[in-house]
C-alpha cells in the first residue's frame, strides 16, 4: 500500500496581478513528494522555484489547481489554518537565515515549540537536543551576531525542526555560504532527510542538488524535466 | 515565548530608541495627566475650600461670584435669616479697606475682615479664619492678623497696632485707632500676596471712627438640614438679595471664571493625546518596517497573523505603559510647578488650588494612554497583519 | 461704562412697538447686541431705565441702535448685558437724591490722539498740569493684564514640556532612521570618505527635512488657529481673539524647531560615525 504522499500538487498555478500585466510565475505544475523523499529544484533566476516552494509550503496560495497536504486539501483553508500547519508540519531554512537578532540560539530554536504550547520543560529539552544534533550545543546562549554564517544556518535547521516536521523546505540554504560551509550545511540536511523528513531544496548550487535523489528543472515556471539519481 | 516577553526583547534589543520612547511618553504623559487634574482641580479644590469653612450658604447683594456692592440694613436682614427654622448660624461679613501704621515706613495696605455672629453657637463662636496661634479676637479692641503681617512687623499676639480703616467709598481723613493682637491666623479666602486683619464688627466699626453703617458684604449662614431648602426660606423673607448654596457657587464658577482652564485642558488633552498617538505610530511603524524580514519569516515557521499582530500592540503597551509610570511622579512634580505659576493670578485665595489630584483624573489618564497605544498600534499592526509572506521574503533576498 | 453695566442689572424694561407720542421725544441709547437678543429689542424701541430693581426715578429712552460689545477677556463667560447714554442723560439718571447738578463725577475719560506716539508724553503733561487726576498709557492703564501675564508665564510653561516631548521622539526616530542608512554610511566610510564630510551630508539633510517640518507645522498651527477662534467664538457668542500666529510667534517656532531637528540628526548620526566603517556596512 502506497503512503499517502505529504505534497499532492494537481496543476497548480501562481499568477501575479500586476500594473503591467498578469504575470504566470508558477504555470501548471503537478508532483508529489512522498515522506522521506529528498527533491531538488533547479533553474535560471525567475523561473518560479521560489514561488513553487512558497506554494508547497502553504505560504502562497495558489491561484489554480488542487494542493493537497497530507491527502488534505489546503486550497481552502484560512490563514490562521495554514499557519498551524506550517507551525506543526513544515520547516522553513531561508538563505538570510532569518534568526531572531534579539533571541540567543537556544531561544531562536525554542520559539516555534514556545508557539505550538509545548510544555517549558520539553521544550528546554528538545532544544538541547536539537543544537545538540546540529553540533552547536555550547553556543546555545550565544546571539546571532555572535555566530559564524555557517553556525547561523545551522541553528535555523535546527529551528525548523523544533516541532518534527514531516517536510522540511529550505530556499537556497547555502546562497550565503562559502563553499567548505555549504558542504557542512549539505550533509546536515542529508543526515534530518535520512531521519525521515522528507526534503525539498531550491538551489543554484550543482553539489547540493546533485545530493538529491530527485532533481527537477524548472523553466519559465513550468518543470521542464525531472531525473532520478 | 508569550507576545510580552517578545516585544520586551524587541525593545530591549534597541535601548536607545526605546528609552527615549518611554521618555517621551512620560513627558507628554505628565502633561495629559496635569490637563486632567486641572479639568476638574480648581472646581474640586474651591469647592473643598467653601465647604471647609462650615458655612452652607452665601447671602450677597449681586450674583456671586461678581457680586457688587454690599447689603443694606444687614443687621436686620441677618437677624431675620438667623431666627428661620432651617437656619443653623448666620455670620455676617464686611469689609474695609485699612492702613497699618509702621514706624518711620510708609503704612501697610491691608484687608479689614468685620464679623458677626447671630444665633446660638453654645459656647465658641464660628468667624471665618482658623486661629493659628494665640486666641481669637472677642472684643471692639481686638484683632487677629495673618502670617504675612506678623512676619513683616514682627508682632505676635499681644502686640499692639495701629489702623487707620475706610468704611465708606469716599475717602475719609480718620483718627488712628489703636488695636490688641490677640492671635495669628489663617484667612481661607485671602489671595497670596493679601493682608488681612480679623476681628469683630465692632472693632471695625472702631476702626472706622464708629462710621461702619449697617451694611455688609456677605452673610454666611450654617444650614440646618438641606442647603437648598435655606436657600428658598431665605428667598422667601429677603427676596432683594441673592442667596447660593456652595454648590451654586461652584457651578456659577465653572460657567464664568474656570471655564477658561476647562477649555484649555480639554484642547491640550487632545491635543496631547493626538501627539502622543502620532509619535508612537510613527515609532513602531519604522521599527515594524526595520524588521519585515523577520516578520515574514515568522509567519513562514508558522506565526498566526494575530500572533504577529499581537507582538506590535504588545510593543506599544509596553512602551505607554512604561511611560505612564513614570508620568505619574512627573506630572504631579509639574502640576505643583505650574500650580504655583497659576497661584500668582491676583485675586485668587491662597489655599485654592488649581492642579488636585483625583482618582477619576487618574483612571481618565489610564484610559487615555491605553486608548494611544492602542491606536498608535493600529497601523503598524495592520502592516504586519497584511505583510505578503513570500513577497517579502524575495524582496529581503534581493534587497 | 462700568457703571452702564451696573445700570443693566436694574434694568426695567417696557418694550413698545412705536414711539410715545409726547412732546418730548425720549433721549437715543444704544444696546449691546446680547441685551437686544435676551430682551427682544429693536431699533426704535423705548425701554424704560432705572438705577434700582424699584424702578426708583425710571427714565424713558429709545433704542437708536444696537452695538456690538468690545470683547474682553475678563469677562469670558458673561454675556456683555449694557446700555450706552450720552454722558448728561447717563449722570442725570445716576445723581443721588439731593446731589445738585455739576458734582457728579466720572470714573474715567478715554482720549484719542492724533498721534499715537506721543501717548506717554501726553499722559506726563496732564499730571503735570491737572491735580487729583491720574492719566496713563492705555496699554499700562490695563489694570486686568495681571492674570494674563500669569496666564502668559503658565502658556509657556506647557510650551516648554511640549518642546521637550518633541525633542527626546525626534532624538527616536532620528535614531532610527539614521540606523536604517547604517549600511550607506558603512560603504562611504570604508572607501574613505572622512566622518565630518559625512556629518555635513546628514546636517544638510536634516535642515531640509526640519525646514519642510517646520514649514508644515506654521501651515497646520495656522489652520488650527482659524479652527479654534471659530469654535470659542461661537462658544462663548464673543468677538475675542483666542489663539493669534503672529510674525514674531511663527519666526520663534521656526528658529526652535529648525535647530532642534537638524540638531536630533546630527546628534543620532554622530552616535553612528563613532563606529568603525567595516562594524557599520556589516550586515
Amino acid at each position: 500500500m502506497t503512503a499517502t504522499p505529504i505534497i499532492d500538487a494537481r496543476a497548480v498555478s501562481r499568477v501575479f496581478r500586476m500594473p503591467a500585466g498578469p504575470v504566470t510565475a508558477v504555470g501548471a505544475v503537478s508532483l508529489q513528494i512522498q515522506p522521506g523523499d529528498h527533491v531538488a529544484v533547479r533553474g535560471p533566476s525567475g523561473c518560479g522555484k521560489s514561488t513553487l516552494l512558497h506554494m508547497l509550503g502553504c505560504v502562497e496560495t495558489p491561484t489554480s489547481g488542487t494542493l493537497r497536504f497530507d491527502g488534505r486539501d489546503v486550497s481552502g483553508l484560512s490563514d490562521t489554518a495554514r499557519s498551524l500547519l506550517r507551525l506543526r508540519h513544515v520547516g522553513f531554512v531561508f538563505q538570510r537565515f532569518f534568526l531572531l537578532p534579539m533571541l540567543t540560539a537556544g531561544e531562536n530554536v525554542e520559539l516555534p515549540m514556545s508557539e505550538a504550547g509545548l510544555p517549558k520543560d520539553q521544550r528546554t529539552r528538545r532544544t538541547r537536543e536539537l543544537l545538540d544534533y546540529v553540533g552547536l550545543a555550547a553556543r546555545a546562549d550565544h546571539r546571532p551576531s555572535e555566530l559564524s554564517g555557517g553556525e547561523m544556518q545551522r541553528v535555523a535547521i535546527a529551528r525548523a525542526l523544533a516541532n518534527g516536521p514531516k517536510l522540511l523546505l529550505a530556499d537556497e540554504p547555502t546562497g550565503e555560504l562559502d563553499e567548505a560551509t555549504g558542504a557542512q550545511i549539505a550533509a546536515l540536511l542529508d543526515r534530518v532527510n535520512a531521519a525521515g523528513t522528507a526534503l525539498v531544496i531550491v538551489t543554484h548550487d550543482p553539489a547540493l542538488a546533485d545530493r538529491a535523489r530527485r532533481v527537477l528543472t524548472m523553466r519559465d515556471g513550468r518543470v521542464e524535466s525531472e531525473r532520478l539519481r | 515565548m508569550n507576545a510580552l516577553g517578545f516585544a520586551w526583547r524587541s525593545l530591549v534589543r534597541q535601548p536607545a530608541r526605546a528609552t527615549l520612547g518611554v521618555l517621551g511618553v512620560a513627558a507628554v504623559g505628565a502633561l495629559l495627566l496635569d490637563m486632567l487634574m486641572l479639568s476638574q482641580g480648581l472646581i474640586v479644590s474651591m469647592q473643598d475650600l467653601l465647604d471647609r469653612g462650615g458655612w452652607d450658604v452665601r447671602v450677597s447683594a449681586g450674583e456671586l461670584p461678581r457680586a457688587s456692592g454690599r447689603m443694606q440694613n444687614a443687621g436686620a436682614a441677618a437677624d431675620e435669616i438667623a431666627r428661620l427654622p432651617a437656619v443653623r448660624s448666620v455670620l455676617l461679613v464686611r469689609f474695609a479697606d485699612a492702613r497699618l501704621e509702621r514706624d518711620g515706613r510708609r503704612p501697610l495696605p491691608v484687608s479689614f475682615e468685620g464679623v458677626a455672629f447671630y444665633g446660638d453657637a453654645g459656647g465658641t463662636q464660628p468667624v471665618n479664619w482658623l486661629v493659628l496661634r494665640g486666641r481669637d479676637a472677642t472684643g471692639p479692641g481686638e484683632v487677629v492678623v495673618n502670617e504675612a503681617i506678623a512676619e513683616t512687623l514682627g508682632i505676635e499676639a499681644g502686640s499692639q497696632i495701629t489702623l487707620r480703616a475706610s468704611c465708606v467709598a469716599e475717602r475719609e481723613a480718620l483718627p488712628p485707632t489703636r488695636l490688641r493682637v490677640t492671635g495669628v491666623a489663617e484667612f481661607p479666602f485671602e489671595a497670596t500676596s493679601e493682608n488681612t486683619v480679623g476681628g469683630s464688627i465692632e472693632a471695625l466699626a472702631r476702626a472706622c471712627g464708629g462710621n461702619a453703617g449697617d451694611d455688609a458684604d456677605l452673610i454666611l449662614v450654617g444650614a440646618q438640614d438641606d442647603p437648598d431648602v435655606t436657600v428658598a426660606a431665605i428667598g422667601a423673607i429677603l427676596p432683594g438679595v441673592y442667596a447660593a448654596t456652595n454648590a451654586d457657587v461652584v457651578g456659577r464658577l465653572q460657567e464664568t471664571g474656570f471655564t477658561y482652564f476647562r477649555q484649555i485642558s480639554t484642547v491640550l488633552t487632545t491635543v496631547t493625546v493626538s501627539f502622543a498617538a502620532l509619535l508612537i505610530a510613527v515609532l513602531l511603524t519604522v521599527s515594524v518596517n526595520q524588521r519585515l524580514g523577520e516578520v515574514a519569516a515568522l509567519r513562514a515557521l508558522g506565526f498566526t497573523r494575530a500572533r504577529v499582530v499581537k507582538d506590535v500592540l504588545s510593543e506599544s503597551a509596553l512602551i505607554v505603559g512604561a511611560g505612564g509610570l513614570l508620568s505619574l511622579p512627573l506630572g504631579l512634580l509639574l502640576a505643583s510647578g505650574l500650580d504655583r505659576i497659576l497661584k500668582d493670578m491676583p485675586g485668587i485665595p491662597a489655599s485654592l488650588h488649581f492642579f488636585v489630584f483625583e482618582t477619576q483624573a487618574l483612571v481618565l489618564h489610564v484610559a487615555l494612554l491605553a486608548a494611544t497605544a492602542l491606536l498608535a498600534a493600529a497601523y503598524p499592526m495592520r502592516v504586519v497583519s497584511r505583510l505578503p509572506i513570500a513577497a517579502t521574503l524575495r524582496n529581503e533576498v534581493i534587497g | 461704562m462700568k457703571l452702564v453695566a451696573a445700570l443693566v442689572a436694574l434694568l426695567a424694561v417696557a418694550a413698545q412697538a412705536a414711539a410715545q407720542n409726547s412732546t418730548t421725544p425720549p433721549p437715543d441709547i444704544l444696546v449691546s447686541r446680547h441685551l437686544a437678543e435676551a430682551q427682544g429689542l429693536d431699533v426704535g424701541a423705548v425701554v424704560r431705565l432705572a438705577t434700582d430693581a424699584e424702578g426708583t426715578r425710571a427714565r424713558e429712552f429709545r433704542v437708536a441702535g444696537i452695538y456690538e460689545p468690545t470683547p474682553d477677556p475678563a469677562q469670558l463667560g458673561v454675556a456683555p448685558m449694557g446700555v450706552r447714554l450720552h454722558l448728561p442723560d447717563l449722570l442725570e439718571l445716576t445723581r443721588p437724591v439731593g446731589v445738585p447738578a455739576g458734582a457728579e463725577y466720572v470714573a474715567s475719560i478715554n482720549v484719542a490722539l492724533e498721534d499715537p506716539d506721543e501717548a506717554r508724553a501726553f499722559a506726563r503733561d496732564v499730571n503735570a498740569r491737572v491735580p487729583g487726576v491720574l492719566a496713563r498709557q492705555a496699554g499700562e492703564a490695563a489694570g486686568s493684564a495681571g492674570p494674563f501675564r500669569v496666564l502668559e508665564r503658565f502658556h509657556l510653561a506647557i510650551a516648554v514640556v511640549t518642546i521637550v516631548a518633541a525633542t527626546v521622539f525626534l532624538l527616536a526616530l532620528t535614531i532610527m532612521l539614521v540606523d536604517e542608512r547604517r549600511e550607506t554610511v558603512g560603504v562611504l566610510r570604508l572607501i574613505g570618505l572622512p566622518a565630518r564630510r559625512v556629518l555635513v551630508q546628514i546636517l544638510i539633510e536634516g535642515l531640509l527635512v526640519a525646514a519642510a517640518g517646520a514649514a508644515f507645522g506654521l501651515v497646520l498651527a495656522l489652520a488650527s488657529e482659524v479652527l479654534i477662534n471659530t469654535f470659542f467664538q461661537w462658544r462663548y457668542d464673543t468677538a475675542l481673539v483666542f489663539v493669534a500666529i503672529t510674525p514674531d510667534v511663527a519666526a520663534t517656532c521656526v528658529a526652535i524647531a529648525v535647530p532642534l531637528g537638524a540638531s536630533a540628526t546630527v546628534v543620532a548620526s554622530w552616535a553612528l560615525l563613532r563606529r568603525g566603517g567595516l562594524r557599520l556596512a556589516r550586515r
